[in-house]
């Protein structure tokens, strides 16, 4: 055979199952989008300092008045670790000192009171790869897991060390 | 076109189709956990 030609099909072949390689990449990823994580999966994620993720809680940040006796509701009252607060997915309601912290094309775990599919799917689009916390804060703390209380407080530079 | 070539190729191949046979018991994996995540999604919209 022809060696152009031969080269021709062997380069061909090759882009071929790379496009395919490629496609089904993203559906992964899609799909991945698909499926919450549950507060014991996050956990072990966490805890692993080779997984690189961050936590973005949609709740609201902090009480406007002292009436109200749900303890889920608020970022300020409890939340994950190192989670950072983006209320409602709104930019313009989150703290400045959180929203120099959020990168929207590392992979990001959506945090809601109970896991809302809605709000996650609206929150979903702003970042690369995102999954949704399964129950939520209230599944997370029910399943016994640290949690923190007050204001976000970004990383210190030289930290070091994971968030648990 | 010399032999080096020729198995240099057919290794970028063998390579790819690896990879598409992994990706694919992934995706068919996760179809199926997406699948069970969506029907507990709607259990509970009904159950609310």
């Amino acid at each position: 055979m022809n060696p152009k030609i031969e080269r021709v099909i062997y380069l061909g072949l090759i882009v071929v199952l790379a496009g395919l390689l490629v496609s089904f990449g993203k559906k992964e990823v899609e799909l991945q989008k698909q499926i919450p994580l549950t507060a014991q999966e996050l956990y072990q994620k966490l805890a692993n300092p080779n997984v690189n993720l961050q936590i973005i809680d949609v709740r609201p940040y902090e009480p406007e008045d002292e009436d109200y006796e749900d303890e889920y509701l608020y970022y300020t009252d409890i939340h994950l670790p190192g989670a950072i607060p983006l209320p409602n997915c709104d930019e313009s309601q989150a703290p400045e000192e959180a929203l120099e912290q959020i990168n929207p094309y590392i992979p990001t775990v959506i945090v809601s009171k109970d896991g809302d599919p809605e709000i996650f799917k609206k929150c979903a689009q702003k970042f690369k790869i995102a999954q949704n916390l399964a129950g939520g804060v209230v599944a997370w703390d029910e399943a016994g897991l640290p949690t923190e209380d007050g204001e976000y407080e970004p990383p210190k530079i030289g930290g070091g060390g994971g968030c648990l | 076109m010399s032999m080096i070539e020729r198995v240099l190729y057919w290794i970028a191949i063998v390579v790819l189709i690896i990879g598409i046979i992994g990706l694919k018991g992934q995706i068919s994996e996760l179809e199926k956990k997406a699948q069970t995540a969506q029907t507990q999604v709607m259990e509970g919209g009904e159950e609310k």
